[in-house]
């Protein structure tokens, strides 16, 4: 693609016509040249367009980048006419920066260690360099850390020190051995007797003083933003400690880790847009998962009774600074148990977590404060909404008209226009209390609060609560006005159960047969109804799983790539995820 | 859908055997059974009179599983509303469990017969596989929790109910049931481990009938049941054949009553998860980080397949399911993430056969400043430890030739076999292939080859396509142990480093076991040039028809001009190997929920072919009733495989070129936009009597 748009660049005619051609005509053998001369192009128009735009904002421009990259392909074979393999082959590493940085951190200032068991040898990207006439330092950085090498010349054999001089640029991958040495300085270094280019870079790393502060191109190019922002790496360093230590944590409770279906023939378990696919053998049209919900249970319903599965869930919806179309979830079931117990799991996962990154249970979350310790605040979602607002929607009953005269005079004034339409557009009281919640409680609850009882209209898999009708015996745990994780009490019963999801269906296609037919009255406008289009299918085979009898059980959800923006201080979940989705680059 | 499952899942005592019969004798049967179940409600009519008489209780509970099991659903389906109305839950929040069963089993095996513990309570909950009765004052049952058994003696004079209530209730519990028990240790007279319920509750029902196992097998004894069979460990042979539940269909679509009636295939996902963990914790010991990388890219890259599409709504673009994690973790290493891995899920949209499922797992780790060789040397760590940790030792046996043929035995003893690819195959089939491998010439000699051999290669016949067919045919046949076949050639490794020494190969291995490819490997490319290059040839076969050569991935060859440390990578198929260790033939043996066929619907009655249980039976019959004969199905069932086969690429190849064209438009629209403001600024500029050096050129356009 990058190909066809530069050579259309370069000639006058009219492009589809040129596309066309390009693609009917390319023979195999010119199709090599073809690419390799357009890649080169290819950063040099795209840039000079992005330039006439945003005039001199860019510090490294494409063109010098285009000028470093041909210099280094020069040095590049200059390497190879000297016998020299730019890219070698493999490096034997005796210590890592921060090994040595710990082994010899009592070496004294000028000291050197050159016993037999001091040679070291070790590898990394260099980051720095500065180069005298018979000395040279460089940054060296690794995995780990960094050191920093000392270059002497009579150290080195043969020509090695004009090479180190005139062919290693900052950005190279080098590895390096010689003896341990402390500078006057302080600083500790590998007194290099030998090394080698492993790898040559050809790009010049983003400008070390502006860092990589463009944002969408941290993104896109995350190997850069590591480069650039070694703290960033951590992130993810972290993010395995946390993934790493759930499992540990459930695991030591005796559950199995299982592996469910991401493409399904329908997608049940949440209500959410699906993606579809198509799988051209079978001849029929896939869903991506929505959630493991569904198939977990059937474990349950097979004898196991402690499953879980950490796995990749799939939402057709917008990105934002909490959304990417593919997260990353724990769902766990236990058969015996229930809500309650559940709660004790979540505190129990998520202060583990906590430790493990921050080693206690205080951390701050973009300037917030946030207490893990136990017990955390545990409230009815009536109890709540009646704190804040004053409206006690246990005494309101079923009569949705009254209570939405009673809301929308509660909170009349404060309201934005999109709230209150909301508020009017919920179709039962249940969804009224919902959406209530979420306008004027849910961006309270910043301290960990486990939110109990939801009501059974916006619960469809819950179980009815034991003493309370109407509602469920489920929880959402929030922290930092985020839902974190959402359980319940497994609903059990497979006629209520099939009730229910009937209900939800006939709910759906009547959103969507509105929807139908707001599309066909204002024409245009569809683009923005699209929401209730997409099908919702009755997941038959669970029901009959359930029939076969599931026993009493609760299960939880809990967002890993939101649990771990919290303990690393991530503002978006594109800061915890390395390849999130953007918009395709204009 | 309802319709296929209950036929399956036997009506007649012998349902789970009749897969092989067809369906007029099943129509027949279907009749007959209508009959008998006409006969049993007059019978039970009858019954209901003498309710209090044990003997005829018995009767009853027979007459259940006798019952057709749509009508038994469909009674069953009351009960749950019944016992609500008589003010019960029938589906209790909680039930405390004490101890699970396993537990129960560990801590009272050794109490003497006939012993009983009275003072002390055990809560226990589990699903009743069994149920006996002896007399209205005493039940058995079979409860079975974590794959362990143990006996529910249910002896009126223990229970808290009087005599009536007591059972009045026991009638009503079910095979299926989920239950709890709260009572005291015991062991029967005859040494069987039991417990005695003071209290007894179902926490769940049952509601369908339970599959059932033959009638002769059944007559065993419940005592015989808990007679420790051999149990099934990881390594050992084991044989589906012999399951309770033995359609293949049914266990697959309902892995639950698999699970719930074949004890051994609760220890292959045990196993699973267990060859999971161990790859797990070897990387993490050896300081690899676990990452996650895209599922959906806008290309798919990273291997030679071909993909699923999807189709983003909000962000209005089409999504590429992952075939492979390799650039996007080739990209971390660049990022400085020395040793990374995945272990997640692939998708390809291929085939379903028995080795393919279009969604499978791998653990891909990449680790830098390490070659191919030091990963031959970390696959055979890793692979024979592993074997040994789940097996005890370090040979497995596998049914490789089918569960009729005696077992084979492999060797994981280290060191493995290796094969050098190109030296081998012209040593085995007496080949001197030209060393240009990229030639016309090549290509033309293994196409002779390939003729010669009788070796089929369905076209494109490309040199790595036809390479790949050899290699099969006379290598890979040769791989019944661990063994690495390694240094291909360069055109079939198109992210693989070229060899140090030999011209035209790469640094690559796969490891083949039982003739299957288990891991892939190699020292990774990282000449940003080269790699441009390599990409370009796959284009070219990509142009000469191969649709499965691998696509050009613009980010990834700029994150190697940033320099890829000289890194080796590795691949591994977790659901291979775990067939190797379960002895399974079949892939959808070890996935939970395996992509099947879309089930037939349930059409207008009638057509009883349908609702057969065997598929095969019932299109034999059909194709026997038009007088067709098999060669002109199976040459009509290719012929439209390569018609599908051909919509396919041109469907590919048409999406594709829409997301080209689109994008096209928009640089386009984008350039003439650029266009009109420079022509403006240049206006401006030479107003001023200013112009800008850049502008001149862009002009000339």
């Amino acid at each position: 693609m990058e190909a066809l748009r530069v050579w259309s660049l370069t000639t006058s005619q009219p492009l589809k016509h040129l596309f066309r051609l390009a693609t009917a005509t390319t023979t195999a053998t010119s199709s090599v040249r073809f690419v390799l001369r357009c890649s080169s192009t290819a950063a040099t128009t795209t840039t000079t367009g992005g330039r006439n735009r945003r005039s001199s904002s860019s510090s490294s421009s494409t063109s010098d980048k285009d000028a470093v990259r041909a210099i280094r392909l020069k040095k590049v074979e200059e390497l190879r006419s000297k016998g020299l393999d730019p890219y070698a082959y493999k490096w034997d590493r005796t210590h890592t920066a921060n090994q040595l940085q710990d082994i010899y951190r009592h070496l004294g200032n000028g000291e050197e260690s050159n016993s037999e068991s001091d040679h070291v040898s070790i590898a990394g990207r260099i980051v720095a360099r500065r180069a005298f006439g018979k000395l040279a330092f460089f940054t060296l950085r690794d995995d780990s850390g960094t050191i920093q090498l000392y270059c002497e010349k009579e150290r080195l054999v043969n020509d090695q020190f004009d090479q180190l001089k005139t062919l290693v640029d900052i950005g190279d991958i080098l590895g390096a051995s010689g003896s341990i040495k402390r500078t006057e300085k302080g600083e500790l270094s590998v007194y290099v007797n030998s090394f080698a280019i492993l790898t040559k870079s050809l790009l010049p790393l983003p400008d070390k003083f502006h860092g990589l502060t463009d944002v969408d191109k941290r993104y896109r190019q995350r190997y850069v933003d590591m480069i650039a922002n070694p703290e960033v790496a951590d992130i993810f360093r972290n993010r395995a400690k946390i993934v790493s230590e759930i499992r540990k944590t459930v695991e030591s409770l005796g559950f199995l880790e299982v592996e469910t279906p991401v493409l399904q023939g329908a997608a049940g378990g949440a209500e959410a847009r699906p993606f579809v696919t198509h799988h051209n053998s079978l001849g029929r049209d896939l869903y991506l998962r929505i959630a493991t919900e569904l198939h977990l249970k059937r474990m349950l319903v097979g004898g196991f009774e402690k499953v879980y599965e950490i796995g990749r869930i799939f939402r057709n919806e917008g990105i934002s600074t909490r959304h990417n179309p593919e997260f990353t979830t724990i769902e766990m079931y236990e058969a015996y148990s229930d809500y309650q117990s559940m709660m004790n799991m979540a505190e129990e996962i998520v202060s583990r977590c906590a430790v493990a990154v921050h080693g206690k249970l205080t951390i701050d979350y973009q300037g917030v404060e946030i207490c893990l310790e136990r017990p955390w605040r545990r409230e009815t979602m009536h109890n709540l909404v009646k704190e804040a607002t004053g409206i006690d929607f246990s005494e309101l009953g079923n009569d949705l008209k009254t209570a939405k005269e009673v809301t929308l005079k509660a909170l009349g004034i404060d309201l934005e226009n999109k709230d209150k339409s909301s508020i009017e557009a919920s179709p039962s009281v249940g969804h009224l209390l919902n959406e209530v919640f979420e306008i004027v409680v849910e961006p309270k609850l910043l301290q960990p609060t486990f939110v109990l009882d939801y009501p059974i209209e916006i619960s469809p898999l819950a179980k009815p609560h034991r003493r309370h009708a109407g509602l469920t015996e489920r929880f959402e745990l929030f922290i930092c006005g985020r839902e974190l994780a959402n359980a319940f009490s497994e609903l059990t019963d497979p006629m209520d159960q099939r009730g229910r999801l009937e209900e939800q269906v006939r709910q759906h296609d009547e959103k969507r047969a509105a929807a139908a037919m707001d599309t066909n009255s204002v024409e245009g406008k569809s683009n923005k109804d699209e929401d209730g289009l997409y099908e919702v299918t009755l997941d038959d085979d669970f029901l009959t799983a359930l029939e076969y009898g599931m026993p009493p059980a609760s299960g939880m959800g809990l967002g890993i790539d939101r649990l771990v923006m919290l303990l690393t201080n991530s503002a978006s979940i594109r800061d915890v995820i390395a390849f999130p989705v953007l918009k395709i680059q204009q | 859908m309802e319709g296929l499952v209950v036929p399956v899942l036997g009506g007649s005592p012998a349902a789970g055997e009749t897969l092989s019969k067809n369906a007029l004798k099943k129509e027949l049967k279907n009749k007959q059974k209508e009959e008998e179940r006409r006969r049993k409600k007059e019978e039970k009519a009858k019954q209901a009179a003498s309710m209090a008489d044990s003997r005829s209780k018995k009767s009853a509970a027979a007459d259940d599983e006798d019952m057709d099991p749509t009508q038994y659903f469909e009674n069953r389906l009351k009960h749950p509303a019944y016992l609500r109305a008589a003010g019960e839950e029938p589906y209790p929040h909680k039930f405390s469990v004490t101890m699970s069963v396993p537990e129960y089993v560990e801590q009272y095996k050794n109490i003497g017969n006939g012993e009983h513990l009275e003072d002390v309570t055990v809560n226990l909950a589990g699903r009743i596989m069994s149920k006996r009765s002896s007399s209205s004052k005493l039940f058995f049952y079979g409860l079975h929790g974590v794959a362990a058994k143990v006996q529910v003696m249910a002896d009126a004079s223990k229970s808290d109910l009087n005599e009536e209530e007591f059972s009045r209730f026991h009638s009503t519990v079910k095979r299926g049931d989920i239950a709890g028990v709260k009572g005291f240790p015991g062991k029967s007279k005859r040494g069987e481990l039991s417990i005695f319920p003071r209290s007894f509750i179902v926490l769940s029902h049952c509601l369908r009938m339970m599959p059932r196992q033959k009638p002769k097998a059944g007559s065993v004894s419940d005592n015989a049941n808990l007679k420790k069979e051999e149990a099934w460990v990881p390594g050992c042979t084991r044989n589906p054949e012999t399951y309770v539940l033995k359609d293949q269909e049914t266990r697959y679509r309902q892995r639950y009553l698999d699970l719930m009636l074949n004890k051994e295939v609760r220890q292959i996902f045990k196993t699973r998860a267990q060859i999971i963990q161990y790859i797990r914790s070897f990387l993490d010991n050896r300081d690899f980080l676990e990452v996650e990388t895209p599922m959906m890219n806008m290309i798919a890259g990273g291997a030679s397949a071909r993909p699923f599409v999807t189709y983003h709504n909000d962000l209005n673009m089409n999504l590429f399911m992952r075939i492979a994690p390799e650039l996007h973790l080739k990209q971390l290493v660049v990022g400085e993430l020395d040793r990374v891995y995945e272990i997640g899920k692939q998708f390809r949209n291929e085939g379903i056969d028995l080795t393919h499922n279009p969604e499978f797992t791998t653990c891909e780790f990449y680790m830098a400043f390490a070659d191919y060789n030091d990963l031959m040397e970390l696959t055979e760590t890793m692979l024979c430890g592993m074997v040994k940790e789940l097996t005890g030792g370090y040979k497995i046996k596998y049914h490789a030739n089918g569960l009729d043929e005696d077992p084979i035995e492999i060797d994981f003893t280290p060191p493995f076999r290796r094969i050098d690819m190109i030296e081998e195959l012209e040593k085995m089939a007496n080949l001197n292939i030209p060393k240009d491998f990229s030639s016309d010439e090549a290509n033309k000699y293994l196409k002779d080859v390939c003729t010669k051999y009788e070796i089929k290669c369905a076209p494109p016949e490309t040199t790595a396509r036809l390479l790949d067919k050899l290699v099969g045919h006379f290598l890979e046949e040769t791989c019944t142990n661990p063994a690495f076949i390694i240094n291909h050639p360069e055109l079939m490794s198109p992210l693989a480093k070229w060899h140090r020494t030999k011209k035209g190969l790469t640094e690559r291995f796969e490891l083949f076991i039982n003739k299957h490819e288990l891991c892939n490997a190699y020292t990774e490319l990282n000449d940003p040039v080269v790699q441009r290059q390599r990409f370009a040839e796959q284009l070219k076969d990509r142009q000469s028809g191969d649709d499965e050569a691998m696509a050009l991935d613009e980010t990834f060859c700029t994150a190697l001009e940033y320099g890829l440390p000289p890194t080796g990578g590795w691949g591994l198929g977790i659901d291979r190997l775990t067939m190797l260790l379960t002895d399974s033939q079949n892939i959808k043996e070890v996935i939970l929920f395996p992509a099947m066929k879309p089930q037939d619907e349930p059409s207008a009655k009638g057509t009883h072919f349908q609702f057969g249980p065997s598929p095969k039976a019932d299109e034999d019959l059909e194709v026997a009733k038009l007088g067709i004969s098999r060669e002109i199905i199976s040459a009509l069932s290719l012929r439209l495989r390569c018609l599908s086969h051909k919509c396919l690429q041109i469907n590919t190849l048409a999406a594709e070129r829409e997301m080209m064209y689109e994008h096209v438009d928009k640089c386009y629209d984008k350039l003439l936009k650029d266009l009109q403001e420079m022509r403006i600024k240049c206006c401006l500029s030479s107003m001023e009597g200013e112009v800008h050096g850049e502008v001149v050129p862009e002009n000339d356009l």
